[in-house]
């Protein structure tokens, strides 16, 4: 232990070290965005031209399709992130902000329409599709804004992101993003692409409905007795360690027995094939979520309070309404979030049993080899899932505020 | 036999699943619930599928326990918070993405096979592991920490002597949730031509034998519980050990 002084001189040096070296980090952490991101506008692939869309085009880097505009979005992407440290960097925050997301936003417009004016004079199949350069850059700056995000207040925030939405629509409907390979294809299938995505949040959303239905008495029983939560807890784990996709095949064969013996089921417009079997396999899933999130919200408020509303002689039906209820509402949100970015997830592979949703686009892409589509269909999936995530957590955070 | 219990409870499970995805078991059940005689899965070709996807998840939780305990370390340092708001929402935001859309869209970047669903296994499993460790760190008490550092603990001292074994059991089991999820998912990389145990299920969906499907269901639900109940055993095992010693 002779040299345990030394080393304890050593550690104190280090304690004082942190604060500088903690910035050091979050300003080395957007030098490596920024670098990343530079990476993908001069070194890689920003986008392809080919005769159609089944086939891989010729690459074009950045500089010779952008021109000039790449040197200068380089530049300014420089700028924006090496503006100051510590106090300056939290005050330049929101004019980083903007003017990343405007320089993400300005970046996809030319790219758009930059393509239109190469496509120009080129039979119809060729195809115009961004590249990996592209998606690089597209990345790294999403990181840098969701690194920057936290920063902002939120009515700041929606208000920079109002502008950028605003932008975004005008661009498209000045015709700025037509030559982009996704939009033709979306345009050869609008219609399928807006009945595929109403009948994927309506099948969520029935999915959550008929659980909920399910899991608000499971979820009293389990929070009423030991024995009655492990057994729930056991057959609704169970469940999870199945396959969704051999979930849903074996849903469809059990349905077309059952319906086979008893034909009347039909009347009640039950279908061995579509959005029942899916319908049902999702809600299965989303039980167990929805079940803990009830029962530990119930359980959720302190044993002395519920001891005083005992004392004070509440009936324990109105002990469960106005004390656990209110109380327990934030792990109630927790449970429905996580069932919920399931349930968006889940039934994306409704689409191989044909259920319908947003899957069916994504796996018709896959058997045609066609990126395009896998990405139109998927796209608005990851959209829905991340939005609800968030949404959710903040509704929780503010629920669970006035407890802390 | 207080600490392997609940690993043979699970163990106990997957063998009885096992039974049922066997290929005369499989065929007599769907028989006895109505369904038309068709060919089974041999029960090598599933051993082999089953082998696959297991190495497949153990390979992605793998790579998932290296980043996600290396961040959860890199972030719970005083020179890392600066990081921690950015890895836990790509970390929440990469698990919010549903595993059959990465898939997809890795498929035409990185081909038929297992790397598509290796990609997605590693995003859907790195928060759980990131979370447990975060979690364990944060949960070794101060003053022990304090303590350690009075005595002259360097700060590499501080991580591998006290921080690592007093969060060791907690992270044993972020991995172990890791695991479970991993098995249970790895599945739907069949779409992608990955052999797993999905393979037969998708085969299944596509000729309409559902007795594939019922094969690929079970064996796979076998392979979660057998590799929950190993883990449990040894977790317990070892944890007995060194109570004892």
């Amino acid at each position: 232990m002779s040299h345990a002084p030394l080393a304890s001189d050593a550690g104190r040096a280090a304690d004082r070290l942190p604060a500088v070296s903690a910035r050091a980090v979050g300003i080395g952490l957007r030098a490596t965005l920024t670098a990343v991101a530079l990476g993908g506008l001069y070194a890689g692939n920003w986008a392809m031209i080919a005769p159609n869309r089944l086939v891989q085009g010729d690459g074009l880097a950045a500089p010779s399709l952008l021109g000039a505009w790449a040197h200068a979005a380089a530049l300014g992407l420089v700028a924006l992130t090496s503006s100051g440290s510590g106090r300056a960097a939290e005050l330049m925050a929101p004019i980083r902000f903007a003017g990343l997301l405007g320089l993400l936003i300005g970046m996809v417009v030319l790219t758009g329409l930059f393509g239109s004016e190469l496509l120009a004079g080129r039979p119809a199949p060729a195809r115009y599709m961004v590249g990996s350069g592209f998606w690089v850059f597209v990345a790294a700056l999403l990181l840098l804004l969701l690194d920057d995000a936290r920063l902002l207040r939120p009515a700041r925030l929606a208000l920079i992101l109002g502008f950028g939405v605003l932008a975004v629509a005008i661009a498209r409907r000045t015709g700025s993003f037509e030559a982009l390979s996704i939009m033709v294809e979306y345009r050869a299938r609008a219609d399928v692409f807006h009945t595929a995505l109403v009948r994927h949040l309506s099948l969520s959303c029935g999915a959550l409905g008929v659980a909920l239905v399910l899991s608000v008495p499971l979820g009293w029983l389990a929070f009423r007795g030991r024995r009655a939560r492990a057994v729930i807890d056991a057959g609704l784990s169970g469940i999870q360690v199945v396959p969704a996709v051999a979930l849903f095949g074996l849903l469809v064969s059990l349905l077309s027995l059952a319906l086979g013996a008893w034909p009347r089921l039909r009347e009640l417009g039950l279908a061995a094939i579509g959005p029942t079997p899916a319908l049902i396999a999702v809600a299965a899933y989303l039980a167990l979520p929805l079940t803990r999130g009830l029962a530990g919200g119930l359980a959720a408020a302190e044993p002395a309070l519920i001891e005083t509303a005992h004392a004070m002689g509440m009936p324990e039906r109105r002990i469960a309404w106005e004390v656990r209820l209110p109380l327990g509402l934030p792990v109630f949100v927790a449970g429905l979030r996580v069932a919920t970015v399931q349930a968006i997830g889940l039934v994306t592979l409704g689409g191989l049993i044909g259920a319908g949703g947003l899957g069916a686009l994504v796996f018709e892409g896959m058997a045609q080899f066609a990126p395009d589509l896998i990405i139109l269909g998927s796209a608005p999936v990851i959209a829905f899932a991340i939005l609800s995530d968030l949404g959710l957590r903040a509704f929780e955070l503010r629920l669970a505020r006035p407890l802390s | 036999m207080r600490t392997i219990r609940p690993g043979l409870a699970s163990g106990a499970l997957a063998l009885a699943l096992a039974v049922l995805a066997e290929p005369t078991v499989a065929l007599a059940v769907a028989a006895a619930l109505g369904g038309a005689a068709k060919a089974p899965v041999p029960a090598d070709r599933l051993v082999d599928l089953a082998c696959r996807h297991a190495a497949l998840a153990f390979a992605s939780v793998a790579v998932a326990t290296a980043l996600g305990v290396g961040l959860g370390v890199a972030v719970t340092r005083s020179s890392g918070t600066a990081l921690r708001p950015l890895v836990d929402m790509v970390a929440a935001g990469l698990q919010a993405v549903p595993p059959v859309v990465v898939v997809a869209l890795a498929f035409p970047a990185l081909g038929f096979g297992a790397a598509p669903t290796l990609l997605a296994l590693v995003f859907y499993c790195l928060m759980p592991v990131l979370r447990g460790t975060v979690a364990a760190i944060e949960a070794a008490p101060a003053d022990v920490k304090e303590a350690a550092r009075a005595m002259g603990f360097t700060r590499l001292q501080l991580v591998l002597r006290i921080e690592t074994p007093l969060a060791l059991p907690l992270i044993a089991e972020a991995v172990r949730v890791a695991l479970v999820l991993a098995v249970a998912t790895a599945a739907v990389g069949a779409i992608a031509g990955a052999a797993t145990l999905g393979t037969p299920i998708i085969t299944g969906l596509q000729n309409q034998n559902e007795l594939h499907i019922l094969q690929g269901a079970a064996a796979t639900a076998a392979l979660a519980f057998l590799m929950e109940s190993a883990w449990l055993i040894a977790t317990g095992l070892i944890g007995r050990d060194q109570s004892n010693g």
